[in-house]
């Protein structure tokens, strides 16, 4: 298992890499100019070239990579161009929100979407199982930015069950953030959960027709322990490996949600970078991302190991 | 497939050890959640700003997103009044300049505290105004006219100057590239600010980047005794605290006032001032004058270095159907010709026969006269202002009409500045300059600009409005350009421009309360 663990983590660290050098050579080639962004639009060529120096632009493009390279090996990931302060501390500023965020949105995606799943297919071609996936369908296609607008609006502005955007005052503890997160979450939450619902009912339905499923309704276990402890238990599995992804559909998701929300986490961070081609947070914050992207998913790996004990690593 | 249920494999020992460690995740999940920082006490102002100031020097930087918050931290020597008019601010007195225009003598007021507890002196003011030299955008065009700067007394600053510079006041007495004071010490550090200590109503709390900017009342503000009138007059801290918080999308800004959130929301769409209106919670603010959407030409290179060309271009432009299709309410935008509102020191008629012609068949014959042989007119415009956008839309259909062979491009905002930058690679572009008292501030007049707009008559008038020796002079002087502006067209200025913002009903205004486009939040309550 150990070992297992490790090579895992030594792959983990190649997909950064592979991810850093992809992100530092594409927005290279992307038009614009962090330097011009920043200097403004009353800047001359000269402000420009000087700002350019500063942060080291107009070096060739090699040295820039090594530079940033040898940053990263000693620990450095790098400072932001537009706020002047190491993107290593700006990112730590933001984990709190998105983590919080990502979170309430996967456990809501699956409280709604395991049991939508698992009546759907008890109750195969009844009216719950067509409303369900009628529902399913419907907030699949929903965008979540447009779910978000509308939650803001008609749950947050006009019946003030929630607070309208943003994190908080200054001195709001953790649980009080909560409540600020909760419209963004369900908007992130609905089309996983829609996702979440189809894998666990098809998983299910594979799982209903098989033999075993038979012979422990006829040593006369229950219903409810069929459904559960047998059915669902095997279908797991395959629940698990949607659940792990959508963890990172979860992540890119959320940069459209804390944008319409006002959220200060790590996806804004990276929308506003990607603006204003402030290339050390674009590079550091999605290095970080894909790295947390690979443990999500070692880490469901590793759960399966619970759920299915001829899983040995 | 085989059922995974029944099988035994050492569950006991595992299922202890993933027990204890869910019990383990849970308790830490529990303490973190159940932390509060220090309760807070005291009215406390919620700005909901455009986004994160780029810094908050407001030397550096001609963001107005940086002046507006930092004035209420740094004070300049003079400011402008509700009429545009210079006025003292830390200064006693306007300035007294010397027969020959080459030594200029400001007094000081001895009341002045800074957050530190210091008390404001010459050579505070001295040294701020050599960091601002240095470090402004301002500062670098005007240094060469500057002989040297020193102080005469403990409350007298002289200025002394190899040529006359009429602008330097104007300058001195600007909320965006500001020469605010600061104390001695600080103003003399090198490289970007680090401490932030002024002398205005507010001091600095904190800045946590994407969350908030905090600022607290200053006990020991001595404001000025006049009323308050545009930036001039008494400032007071009617709130214990304001938090500017960086809200980047429009909607949110103006869902967050009406739910509540924001005791201010800036920068909202114009379409947005039914919403506030019918709302009940919010009052809207017209913010006047504000900016002007602006075509500047590349003068440099390509079909547009001919006036003529340019001419022509202007005479077919609908103005009054780009306001439209831009800003939608006429409550929005005013049809001047005249680059200043009336009332200010600068107005007048100069030229405007040649503004809104719109006149599509007058500017093919205009056209036909030149040398224009079909090239394409490149045009870059972006989505990242909606209001630009649909204007210049609207603008691209007046040309084609007119016989011009448009090629607008719609790019992403970063990349228009990467592809401005290629004097090969553009004709016009759109952009919008913030409304600035001072005429010589804009950039393609104090310079080439973007465009490169350079120009004998625009030289000559310029050193004229800095060598001259009344506002009158200068005023005169202003007309003359304005009319160089009209007939050679460098740049198409569409119009005077408003902003809204949104202010809640919980927000206390007196009588003297203006929406400036540098917003501030002084002589502002909550009930």
């Amino acid at each position: 298992m150990l070992s297992y663990v490790l090579r895992r983590v030594a792959s983990m660290v190649v997909v950064m890499a592979i991810v850093g050098v992809s992100v530092f050579v594409i927005t290279r080639v992307v038009p614009g100019d962090p330097a011009a962004i920043l200097a403004g639009d009353d800047a001359t060529a000269e402000d420009i070239a000087r700002l350019r120096s500063t942060y080291g632009l107009d070096r060739p493009i090699f040295v820039q990579f090594g530079v940033w390279v040898s940053g990263i090996v000693s620990g450095d990931i790098g400072t932001s161009i537009f706020f002047g302060q190491p993107v290593a501390a700006l990112l730590a500023d933001r984990t709190e929100p998105t983590v919080l965020l990502s979170l309430l949105a996967l456990m809501m995606a699956i409280a709604i979407g395991v049991p939508a799943g698992v009546i759907s297919a008890i109750r195969r071609g009844s009216v719950a199982d067509q409303a369900i996936i009628g529902f399913a369908m419907f907030n699949a296609a929903v965008p979540s930015f447009l779910s978000g607008l509308l939650l803001m609006q008609y749950v947050a502005v006009e019946l003030g069950w929630f607070p309208v955007a943003g994190y908080g005052p200054p001195e709001t503890s953790t649980l009080g953030r909560i409540p600020y997160l909760v419209l963004p979450a369900v908007s992130l939450a609905l089309p996983n959960a829609a996702l979440i619902a189809r894998m666990t009912r098809g998983s299910m339905l594979d799982v209903l027709g098989e033999d075993y499923v038979r012979t422990a309704r006829a040593k006369g276990a229950s219903e409810a322990k069929v459904n559960l402890k047998h059915a669902l238990k095997n279908a797991s599995v395959n629940i698990l490996t949607v659940i792990g992804l959508i963890a990172g559909a979860l992540l890119s998701g959320v940069v459209v949600v804390e944008t319409v929300f006002g959220l200060p986490g790590v996806g804004q961070l990276v929308l506003s970078a990607v603006s204003r081609r402030d290339y050390p947070v674009i590079q550091g914050a999605l290095i970080a991302l894909a790295g947390v992207f690979v443990l999500v998913n070692l880490v469901v790996d590793l759960l399966y190991a619970t759920i299915d004990p001829r899983i040995v690593y | 497939m085989k059922s995974i249920v029944g099988c035994k494999r050492h569950l006991s020992s595992r299922t202890r050890f993933w027990a204890s460690g869910i019990a383990a995740l849970v308790v830490t999940v529990a303490a973190l959640l159940f932390t509060t920082a220090a309760a807070q006490s005291g009215s406390v102002l919620r700005v909901a700003t455009i986004g994160e100031p780029p810094m908050l020097d407001p030397m550096a930087t001609t963001a107005v997103s940086t002046g507006s918050i930092a004035q209420h931290i740094f004070e300049t020597l003079y400011t402008t009044d509700g009429n545009w008019e210079i006025v003292p601010l830390l200064a006693a007195e306007l300035p007294e300049t010397s027969a020959d225009g080459l030594s200029i003598t400001i007094p000081l007021r001895d009341d002045v505290a800074f957050h530190d507890g210091s008390t404001m002196d010459a050579e505070d003011v001295v040294a701020s105004l050599q960091r601002w030299l240095a470090t402004s955008t301002r500062g670098g065009g005007i240094t060469p006219f500057i002989e040297s700067i020193s102080a005469a007394d403990p409350l007298t600053v002289t200025i002394t100057l190899n040529q006359r510079y009429a602008p330097l006041v104007a300058y001195l007495s600007a909320n965006t590239a500001a020469a605010v004071v600061m104390p001695a010490e600080i103003a003399g550090t090198e490289g970007p600010l680090a401490t932030y200590v002024g002398t205005g109503p507010f001091s600095f709390i904190e800045w946590r980047p994407d969350r908030y900017i905090r600022l607290e009342r200053f006990e020991a503000y001595a404001p000025r005794s006049e009323p308050s009138d545009g930036y001039a007059g008494a400032r007071e801290a009617m709130v214990d605290e304001i938090q500017f918080i960086p809200v980047p999308d429009a909607n949110t800004r103006l869902s967050g006032l009406v739910g509540g959130e924001y005791h201010f929301a800036e920068g909202l769409n114009t379409e947005s001032i039914d919403s506030i209106r019918t709302s009940g919670v919010a009052e809207a603010e017209v913010i006047e004058p504000f900016a002007y959407p602006v075509m500047i030409f590349n003068t440099v290179q390509g079909a547009a270095t001919d006036p003529a060309i340019r001419v022509a271009m202007q005479t077919a432009l609908d103005l009054e159907a780009m306001m439209i299709a831009g800003l939608g309410l006429p409550e929005f935008y005013a049809l001047e010709g005249s680059w200043y509102p009336q009332g200010s020191p600068f107005y007048s008629e100069a030229g405007t026969e040649h503004y809104n012609v719109a006149d599509v068949e007058l500017a093919a014959e205009q056209l036909a006269a030149t040398g224009y042989a079909d090239e394409p007119i490149r045009i870059l415009t972006s989505q990242q202002y909606p209001f630009l956008y649909r204007m210049s839309v609207v603008a691209a259909d007046n040309l084609a009409e007119a016989g011009f062979n448009v090629d607008l491009q719609v790019l992403e905002w970063a990349t228009l500045t990467s592809v401005r930058g290629d004097v090969s690679a553009w004709e016009a572009y759109w952009t919008y300059g913030s409304f600035n008292p001072e005429p010589t501030s804009y950039s393609f007049i104090v310079g080439p600009g973007a465009g490169g707009w350079t120009n004998d008559e625009k030289s000559a008038i310029l050193e004229e409005m800095n060598g001259a020796l009344t506002q009158a002079d200068r005023a005169a002087a202003w007309a003359e350009m304005q009319e160089l502006l009209f007939t050679t067209a460098p740049v198409i200025r569409v119009g005077e421009m408003y902003g809204l913002a949104g202010r809640s009903n919980d927000v206390e205004v007196g009588q003297d309360y203006r929406s400036l486009p540098v917003a501030y939040y002084w002589n502002v309550g909550l009930r």
